[in-house]
């Protein structure tokens, strides 16, 4: 297990009014609640947004894994500002047109299809990182793009 | 007629995602977004006050607004006023907690007992402030069913009203030497326009009104402003009727 300070960042989005946001959210919960939870670590948009100094650090100094729940690229962006490289950029819409036959509804309570969405962008993000090993830092010549639909 | 925005009272949450606090907040704000004011709220994810553009930021100035915070951190309360306006109120749920003696809410997906009872008061208090805030403004007609100390009740559900990709128009005027961006210039002219009215001196007044509601004019500048105003209403029918 890895402390704290050198796991994977994983910022997902703060939407709150769309059922993509909830998506976002759902998947990041899934990668590091079941998925990989001795690896990475959720850092909440808000404090990036805020400037608070332990969140630039740790995405300035660890690989990070953005997921954004439209096309206003919040999570990717702040990171960025932030001072940090996506290893790997993550959005919700891409997911969404490669599994269409799933239509993500609810904002408090995602439905079960919006779950699945998750848990399959959830599953893309485990295997991204697993590519890229323990020893990658996310910092440029790592970064890995969302396949597109 | 084009539509300009109404005044709403924006709710901002912090949604910090590592704590279930930030998961409260989500929750108490979608219940006064979709249930218990849903007529006279507005929301916009905090992100975009850095990540948006201009019409994004201008939010907490068009709307006055209410911030929902996990803890005593208090992003949203301060990114909200470093970056778009004071806001009109703020709720923190860590002490909210406190106050009432709620218990520990838990569960980053699913909030546990506690957490629930932490987000029906969190967005009781929030339902209070909007009308609090709204008395102090402008009440809505009577008659109005979303009036404010009318609880729409739970089951009344609505759409949240989600200003992300809504960004307020604005429009860059130089006045006295200075670039100004005017709020929702864009939209105010359409309307006009559309009204099919001429850009006169008689105008100038009525335009000026309804800048007025949107942005703060300096004391001693409106002269100044009603110039570059009409100035650009008349380049505006200019370049519609070419279209």
């Amino acid at each position: 297990m890895r402390s704290k300070e050198q796991r994977v960042v994983i910022v997902p989005c703060s939407g709150i009014g769309k059922a993509f946001g909830s998506v976002s959210r759902e998947a990041a919960y899934e990668l590091c609640e079941s998925l990989r939870p001795d690896t990475t670590r959720i850092v909440a948009l808000s404090k990036l947004v805020l400037g608070d100094s332990a969140a630039r650090e740790a995405v300035s100094r660890n690989p990070a894994v953005t997921i954004d729940g439209c096309k206003r690229m919040c999570a990717s962006k702040m990171v960025k500002q932030s001072g940090g490289t996506a290893l790997y950029e993550a959005t919700v819409i891409d997911g969404f047109r490669r599994h269409k036959e799933l239509k993500p509804e609810g904002v408090a309570e995602l439905n079960e299809d919006g779950k699945k969405l998750a848990r399959l962008l959830a599953e893309e993000i485990a295997e991204t990182l697993d590519r890229a090993g323990p020893s990658r830092t996310g910092k440029g010549e790592n970064r890995v793009r969302t396949p597109r639909a | 007629m084009s539509e300009l925005p109404v005044r709403k009272v924006g709710i901002i949450a912090c949604s910090g995602e590592e704590l279930a606090e930030g998961t409260v907040t989500r929750q108490a704000a979608l219940k006064v977004l979709n249930a218990l004011r849903p007529h006279n709220t507005v929301t916009i994810c905090l992100p975009l006050f850095l990540a948006g553009g201009e019409g994004d930021r201008a939010f907490a100035r068009v709307n006055p607004t209410i911030t929902v915070d996990g803890c005593e951190l208090r992003c949203a309360a301060r990114a909200t006023e470093m970056y778009s306006g004071k806001p009109a109120a703020s709720v923190v749920v860590s002490e909210l907690v406190a106050e009432h003696g709620l218990g520990k809410p838990e569960g980053l997906r699913r909030l546990n007992e506690a957490g629930q009872r932490a987000a029906q008061a969190a967005a009781e208090r929030v339902a209070a402030l909007v009308d609090e805030v709204l008395e102090e403004k402008e009440r809505p007609a009577a008659g109005d069913e979303a009036a404010p100390g009318h609880d729409q009740g739970e089951d009344k559900a609505a759409e949240a009203v989600c200003s992300c990709g809504s960004g307020i128009p604005v429009k860059k005027l130089v006045i006295e030497g200075q670039t100004v961006e005017v709020l929702a210039l864009p939209l105010i002219l359409k309307r006009f326009f559309d009204a099919g009215r001429q850009p006169d001196e008689a105008l100038a007044h009525e335009l000026m009104e309804i800048v007025k509601v949107y942005n703060q004019v300096p004391s001693g500048a409106e002269g100044s402003y009603r110039e570059a105003v009409l100035q650009e209403y008349a380049a505006f029918c200019k370049r519609k009727k070419r279209e």
